[in-house]
């Protein structure tokens, strides 16, 4: 559960669902680390006890860990996946963390699997 | 699930949001979204105890169909529309009627439908008493089976044996949900069974549901009857196959193969079917 994010990425929390429910399960993530994904494109599906959903990517980089895997439940609040942003600094309102322009794009991040 | 408005990028998601916030007056108001756009617009039509929102924009089927103009409505008992407790109130021939009532009012001729379980249900009954009005029909979560069989209608709430006791009670669980319209929606739906005969005639169907979606049994049966498309979804039940990559990818290239224009949407990528969209399992 630590939030050990790598310091030049953002890090993406579950949004609340707006059921009044406080988790949610991963039913299949649609990108995996290394996958360039642009904002609004489809990221994960999720299921509550209510519903079934899609998180659309809130940024768009590239994919650096997902905080957990396909059955897992996850708390809302909690670290979802973590990205390397592309783009202009503050291209992705609410989101901390850019990469450096003059940095070749190599990926520096750990890929293992989340622990659970 | 905020989405900054600012930093649009490229604009492509303009339409992809859509929410049912404009009313078409009458006996029972309807609340409705209807997209301006060109080609065929996608009329979606959600199930039961569910809404607009919640079937089709928050699972990304709005996403999906962002380029095309996309109508939808809550459902009359659900959602921001009129909620009326009378079980008479609810039979498929009201509420298709609600459906062409809202093309008229949008002006919308000839549509595509999607739908999903209930909807799914109401599609068919579109396409078959106004097939005209159809040009392609996408039935999600459905199958020829009686949803109702085996509920008890009287105690809905407490319906622990039947398929239909947890859609009800995921219904009935949501904010907003008004418990005597909803069964009265399930008695007056209930008491006019699907019958598969006679077919809508002229609609190429597509029939897509989880493969362990217990209320869509005999949907290959039924896809088979028809002459139309199975897509089965892996893993999935009715609950969470609505929000899968696979079915929104099968219904979007079906619904493409109705565009006859030379130049048209060919499904991007190229060969439909290569990317498992229509796995068959």
């Amino acid at each position: 559960m630590s939030d050990d994010a790598p310091a030049r990425g953002s890090t993406f929390h579950l949004p609340d669902l707006g059921e009044g429910l406080v988790e949610a399960t991963v039913l299949e993530w649609l990108v995996a680390p290394g996958d360039r994904i642009a904002r609004n494109d489809p990221l994960v599906e999720v299921e509550t006890t209510k519903s079934a959903a899609e998180i659309p990517s809130p940024a768009t980089g590239v994919v650096a860990r997902l905080h957990a895997e396909a059955g897992a439940v996850v708390a809302v609040g909690a670290p979802l996946v973590t990205f390397e942003l592309e783009g202009e600094p503050g291209a992705a309102p609410g989101i901390v963390g850019t990469v450096p322009a003059d940095e070749p794009a190599r990926r520096r991040v750990r890929l293992r699997p989340p622990q659970e | 699930m905020s989405v900054p408005a600012a930093a649009r990028g490229t604009g492509d998601f303009g339409k992809a949001t859509a929410m049912t916030d404009s009313v078409l007056a009458g006996e029972v108001p309807l609340a409705y979204t209807a997209a301006p756009g060109s080609g065929t617009p996608v009329l979606l039509v959600h199930g039961f105890g569910s809404d607009f929102a919640m079937n089709w924009e928050r699972t990304g089927w709005v996403r999906a169909l962002a380029d095309r103009p996309v109508i939808g409505c809550d459902l009359r008992g659900h959602g921001r529309s009129g909620k009326p407790h009378d079980p008479a109130a609810y039979t498929p021939e009201a509420m298709v009627a609600d459906l062409v009532r809202l093309l008229d009012a949008v002006g919308a001729e000839r549509v595509d439908v999607v739908g999903y379980s209930m909807g799914a249900r109401l599609a068919w009954e579109l396409a078959l008493a106004h097939p005209g009005r159809v040009r392609r029909a996408v039935l999600g979560g459905f199958g020829p089976a009686d949803a109702f069989a085996g509920a008890d209608l009287d105690r809905l709430g407490a319906d622990e044996g039947s398929p239909f006791g947890p859609v009800f009670r995921a219904g009935a669980a949501l904010p907003g949900a008004d418990l005597a319209a909803l069964e009265a929606c399930a008695r007056g739906q209930a008491a006019h069974p699907f019958r598969p005969d006679p077919a809508p005639r002229g609609v190429p169907l597509l029939f897509a549901a989880g493969d362990r979606d217990d209320l869509a049994q005999g949907a290959a049966v039924l896809a088979a009857r028809t002459g139309g498309t199975l897509a089965r979804v892996p893993g999935r039940d009715h609950r969470t196959a609505v929000a899968a990559q696979a079915m929104k990818r099968a219904a979007a290239q079906f619904l493409a193969a109705g565009d006859e224009t030379p130049g048209g949407r060919a499904a991007h990528g190229g060969s439909p079917g290569a990317d498992g969209a229509a796995r068959t399992a």
